[in-house]
């Protein structure tokens, strides 16, 4: 299931009018053609190279799942419903102050340090809250810089936009904080897809480490119903409480809560169509844990998927260095997050063939593949 | 005066001065027109300028008269020389004012148009220039007179050098003297000197 | 020396048709001229101001034709002789107060000097300026040729006088922008004190003050002086027949069709059959002249440029006179044997002659036109029209248009005329989407800005040279501002009347005549107004986008961005290169991916070539302007710059 490779004009026709750009900065600053303008990726000037690496990268560009999953995976650790498995563990960080800057455990800032520290990486790519609520991916080379951009994004960074950029220059082993979709990207990379013209540096890529993703929020959307509650210069961060189907909203002055319903509003179209709520091509996923129904609790840990053997090896050093805390795994605990991602994806799917009105016509995904003949959408 | 008498190969005798916008056809034209009213002609200068130099092309359209004044637009299929400051603009003239027993002069170094640029429209290589060039006129002299104005310090005396060009071509009375009569109106010093300097080499880009 | 200044009467010179028109107003004496440039016209006052010391002239490029008017009308009243220059459809700009004027008269002889653009060669419409003197009843007068147009100018002047009316004379570009030698006149002295009397009886021309009321008494007087007109035409030396007796056709025209008449009766051979009637004064026509030259044939052809005004009034006489000259056969506008738009040339003419009168002509053998034809389709490619190299403009275009794509709204520029209307051309960034008047980008802004309670979810944007920015955009931000438009204007401003030739307006410290001059302040106007004002250098291509993004992000009220950027062709920058800039070969990727010639293929700069054999960006030295801009864009910093 070969996909060909097209060019900007296709990629803006397919993906961006088609409302299936998620903008994970995948074709940005890969030449001038592409840019990104608070939370879109727009076309500045058109292009018309037959077969761009635009096109080859973008995760919602038709792509091979099975080939990607046998290019990546082994066989024995891959689960329906959320990628490969290689180990399943509830951790924090284990500096208490450390966690205090993050949304939750603190473990992927920890785990990020640590692959510095280690010397695994040499440079880290995360997203930075910049004004107005908008981000952008940041290449950072301290631990310290990492923690100080730890908390969870509810607009959607281009981060694989600093990737491209960082990847082209002194920076030889990188990792990066990725979203379901920039992970997808970046794994489309690393199939090295044959190009007619220009570079492909994936191999600096050491370290992926993704986050669980439901959906992000659309910034037109979001400051609209943000407009009518409160100022931005006020927002000191946001949060989706696992159960409680609101958005919380901190300010300085308290927190504001919005229905989910009002929230569901200000998704970002492309969300509606993602099929991977767990970063399934990162080397691990982190999210927030879900402990014993108890938030509170919940707040300060997170659930990580070990996916591959870089992930083993860093999950190692992070038990060995004592860089993390970990707990046990209550029972039921990861069938539970295998359940909401299944309905997840068949959520994506209905709402794929909603859109292309037929069964058959998945969009970027293909219908006969395997690994989607279970899902009963 | 001899010349006063000279016999105009035709009359009114019809020049062509092309090019594009910026290229110094207006004062070429002045120029050449001012030496012939100096040796007793009527002359009529139609120009195309404004809007034109910014990147179009430009002509002027002289008529040489011992009788009166004519339309400063020559009429078509009229023209007796074409001195073309690009080469392709003198194609273009040809079309419109050509005729086979016309002579031409033009310039080698190309302007390209905005087309040509963004990789929308093709320029003709040299060859094909010169082959159609040598197939719509009598006679023809290509001059690489930017290139010898680059070497003289200034490629805009490139203009010069093809006003100097026709001067030897010898179909009107102008000599040096002429261009230097008409020159030292409005320059002295070193800039009269270098656009001396550029009509003679334009006199001896049409012996060689 | 200026040749303007030449005092050996009858000394002959190659004088262009402004030129001409220059000189023959010192012929005539004047004290004031004034004007707001204009091609084709702009060269007239550019020569008065040259000399305007030597001759004691009072010379200003004004805010705008209708304020060039009234300066000179002013050194009328105070019995001063004055000039006002202006092109075609400045006409339509003072038209108001020329109307007035029309009912007040006038003291000192004045003239107003329109020069028209047939086929808009340097202009966005062809308008006529003719019908006005028709409209306003003024006399109207066209030269023939370059010499008539200095003696014309100069005879204009007394005419004035002899009638107390403003006297329209009117050139078109083919007049205006020719040359052909003229034999010099008389430099007239000076002697005239200005003085302005205003405390006689209200009805004394000489006396009283200078009104259009009473209405319909002044009314009246301004009809007699144009029935004295027309009996002074009957006589007027500048309307002139040429040809046999008994012509079998008779052309009647004016202006530089005169030429294009005369040449194509040449090339046809028909001087034994065809009569030429030249006018000279075209409003009011003097009727007896007209029916003694209609006598001698029943077909006649009108040949004018560019409506059929002419025509129309030669008509009315015919008919009028119709039992004493019979019944004619009228040839021109109105049955298509002439076209009604667009310029005209010997060959239209030719081809009208040649029609009528059943007489074949071919103006190039058939079978070299075909390979000329071939030859220029195929090797000569269309040359568009191109912002010049170093032209703030194509930086400023860039700017407008990522900062339109980016805010992804499909915002749209309103526009108006200077050099920055070529952004509708290939080379241009083609934002402009409603292009008028001038000042019309900023008011057809205001209006669109009003738009969104009906739905019109598009940003509004609109450009405006710094010229145009006093000419007429001014009225117009004032509105847009009390009005809470919400659109935001770009002042392009380039230190100059670009497009025209850089003459001086109210934004610069010198004014026509070179003297120094307090310049009036843009971006203090624009804050006094009450628009959020915000200035850029447009070279700064991230600084510039950014606030612009910022500027229409911003939905409340007019937001004005003033872009500063000196024109390349200015004087101070002209031949004077800031940067050398080349291409380094090593790091230019051409067309792969990553860059695919986006210097050339979209930034669209004259001296920024491709070269096709190495496949890599070139720079033309001798077209390059050392402006730098291009630098910027490369992605891979390929094109390098040194301070030069």
């Amino acid at each position: 299931m070969a996909h060909q490779i097209m060019g900007q004009k296709e990629l803006k026709e397919q993906v961006q009018d088609a409302g299936l750009c998620t903008g994970c900065g995948a074709c940005i600053n890969l030449c001038p053609y592409q840019v990104f303008y608070h939370d879109r990726t727009i076309v500045l000037n058109p292009c018309d190279i037959k077969a761009g690496r635009c096109y080859a990268f973008c995760p919602r560009t038709p792509v091979d799942l099975q080939a990607l999953h046998a290019h990546f995976f082994q066989e024995s650790d891959l689960t329906p419903e959320i990628g490969p498995v290689k180990a399943f563990f509830i951790v924090r960080a284990a500096d208490a102050e450390q966690r205090k800057q993050a949304q939750h455990g603190g473990t992927v800032s920890a785990l990020m340090s640590l692959a510095l520290q280690e010397g695994m990486i040499d440079t880290a790519i995360v997203a930075e809250n910049q004004e107005r609520f908008l981000h952008a991916g940041v290449a950072v080379q301290q631990p310290m810089e990492i923690w100080e951009r730890g908390k969870s994004k509810f607009i959607v960074s281009p981060t694989v936009a600093e990737f491209n950029r960082a990847a082209r220059s002194d920076a030889e082993r990188i990792g990066v904080v990725a979203t379901p979709c920039q992970a997808f990207a970046l794994a489309k990379m690393r199939l090295k897809p044959e190009l007619s013209s220009g570079d492909n540096p994936i191999d600096k890529l050491k370290l992926v480490i993704g986050l669980f993703c439901g959906f992000t929020l659309s910034w037109a959307k979001l400051l609209d119903l943000l407009h009518k509650k409160t100022g931005l210069d006020a927002i000191t961060g946001m949060d989706v409480p696992p159960g409680k189907d609101v958005l919380e909203i901190y300010t300085e002055e308290g927190v504001l809560v919005f229905p989910m319903e009002d929230v569901q509003a200000c998704i970002r179209e492309a969300c509606r169509y993602c099929i991977d709520t767990t970063a399934e091509y990162a080397d691990l996923s982190v999210g927030s844990a879900r402990l014993s129904g108890n938030w509170e609790e919940s707040r300060s840990w997170n659930q990580v998927i070990v996916r591959t053997d870089v992930g083993m090896a860093l999950m190692a050093l992070a038990r060995n260095s004592g860089t993390l805390e970990f707990h046990d795994v209550p029972t039921g605990n990861l069938e539970m997050l295998k359940k909401a991602a299944w309905e997840k994806k068949r959520t994506a799917l209905k709402n794929l063939v909603e859109k292309s009105g037929s069964a058959d016509d998945l969009i970027y995904l293909d219908a006969r593949d395997r690994l989607l003949a279970d899902l009963k959408y | 005066m001899i010349v006063k008498k000279f016999k105009l190969p035709s009359d009114p005798y019809n020049i062509i001065i092309t090019g594009v916008g910026g290229q110094g056809n207006v004062m070429a034209s002045r120029v050449l027109s001012n030496m012939l009213v100096n040796r007793g002609f009527m002359i009529t200068i139609g120009e195309t300028f404004g809007a034109s130099q910014r990147g179009g092309a430009v002509m002027s359209h002289i008529r040489v008269s011992s009788k009166g004044t004519w339309s400063p637009q020559i009429p078509k299929g009229k023209a007796d020389v074409i001195i073309a400051l690009e080469p392709i603009e003198a194609i273009r003239v040809l079309a419109a004012y050509g005729h086979p027993g016309v002579f031409v002069l033009a310039n080698t170094r190309p302007v390209y148009p905005v087309g040509v640029i963004t990789g929308e429209l093709n320029y003709p290589s040299r060859e094909e220039i010169k082959l159609s060039l040598q197939e719509l006129s009598a006679q023809l002299w290509l001059i690489d007179a930017t290139d010898q104005a680059i070497g003289l310090g200034n490629p805009i005396l490139t203009n010069i050098i093809m006003i100097g060009a026709f001067a030897k071509l010898g179909k009107l009375p102008i000599l040096l003297d002429d261009f230097i009569k008409v020159m030292e109106q409005t320059l002295t010093g070193d800039k009269l000197e270098i656009n001396l300097k550029a009509f003679t080499l334009g006199m001896e880009a049409l012996e060689t | 020396m200026s040749k303007l200044l030449e005092v050996r009467e009858g000394s002959c010179h190659l004088l262009m048709g402004n030129e001409a028109i220059a000189r023959g107003a010192l012929e005539a004496g004047i004290n004031v001229a004034a004007a707001y440039p204009g091609t084709p016209s702009s060269e007239i006052l550019e020569n008065l101001a040259q000399v305007a010391k030597v001759r004691n002239l009072y010379v200003e490029w004004s805010t705008n034709e209708k304020v060039a008017m009234e300066v000179a009308a002013a050194a009328s009243f105070a019995g001063l002789r004055s000039l006002c220059v202006m092109k075609q459809n400045g006409v339509n700009v003072a038209s108001d107060f020329m109307l007035h004027l029309a009912g007040s008269g006038t003291r000192g002889g004045m003239v107003l000097v329109t020069c028209d653009d047939p086929g808009a060669l340097s202009s966005v419409n062809e308008g006529e300026s003719r019908h006005f003197a028709r409209m306003i009843e003024v006399p109207l007068l066209e030269p023939g040729d370059f010499q008539e147009a200095k003696d014309m100018t100069r005879w204009a002047f007394e005419l004035s006088e002899e009638l107390r009316t403003l006297i329209m004379l009117r050139s078109v570009t083919r007049m205006s922008h020719a040359s052909g030698n003229i034999s010099m006149g008389k430099l007239q002295d000076q002697l005239r004190r200005a003085e302005f009397r205003y405390d006689g009886f209200i009805l004394d021309p000489n006396e009283g003050p200078v009104l259009s009321a009473p209405v319909a008494y002044k009314h009246g007087l301004q009809q007699g002086k144009i029935e004295k007109a027309r009996e002074l035409f009957e006589q007027s030396p500048f309307n002139t027949y040429e040809g046999p007796e008994k012509p079998e056709l008779l052309i009647i025209t004016s202006s530089a069709c005169t030429l294009y008449s005369r040449e194509a009766i040449h090339l046809l051979n028909l001087g034994g059959r065809v009569g030429l009637l030249k006018l000279g004064t075209t409003w009011p026509l003097p009727p007896n002249l007209l029916k003694k030259y209609l006598t001698l044939t029943g077909t006649i052809l009108i040949v004018e440029e560019v409506l059929p005004f002419l025509e129309e009034n030669v008509k009315i006489i015919a008919a009028e006179t119709a039992k004493e000259i019979g019944i004619k056969t009228f040839y021109g506008k109105n049955d298509g044997t002439i076209p009604m738009t667009g310029e005209l040339s010997p060959d239209l003419v030719v081809s009208a002659l040649s029609r009528i009168l059943e007489i074949p002509y071919a103006a190039i053998d058939p079978a070299y036109e075909k390979k000329a034809q071939a030859a220029a389709f195929f090797k000569a490619p269309q040359r568009g029209l191109a912002f010049c190299p170093g032209c703030p403009h194509r930086a400023s275009y860039w700017n407008i248009r990522n900062a339109l794509t980016l805010d992804d709204r499909q915002g749209f520029v309103c526009g108006d005329i200077g050099c920055y209307t070529l952004d509708i051309f290939p080379g241009g960034a083609n934002t402009l989407k409603t292009l008028h008047a001038m000042g019309s980008g900023t008011g057809v802004a205001s209006g669109f800005g009003q738009l969104s309670p009906f739905g019109l979810d598009k940003p509004v944007m609109a450009v405006c040279g710094d010229s145009t920015f006093f000419h007429a955009a001014m009225p117009a931000l004032v509105n847009a501002i009390h009005h809470r438009a919400n659109i935001t204007v770009v002042i392009l401003d380039n230190s100059g009347t670009a497009m025209t030739g850089f003459q001086s307006h109210p934004g610069l410290c010198i004014n026509a005549m070179g003297q120094e001059a307090p310049k009036v302040d843009i971006a203090k106007i624009c804050a006094a107004m009450g628009a959020k004002v915000a200035v850029c250098d447009p070279f700064d291509l991230p600084e510039t986008q950014k606030t612009l993004n910022r500027l229409m992000e911003d939905e409340v009220g007019v937001k004005v961005l003033i872009l500063n950027q000196k024109c390349g062709l200015s004087p101070e920058k002209k031949a004077v290169k800031k940067y050398d800039v080349h291409v380094d070969e090593n790091l230019c990727i051409g067309e792969d991916c990553g860059c695919n010639r986006l210097c050339t293929r979209i930034f669209r700069c004259p001296a920024l070539l491709w070269d096709k054999e190495k496949e890599k960006a070139r720079v033309d030295d001798v077209l390059c302007a050392g402006c730098g801009v291009c630098t910027g864009i490369c992605p891979q910093a390929a094109i390098v710059k040194e301070v030069a």
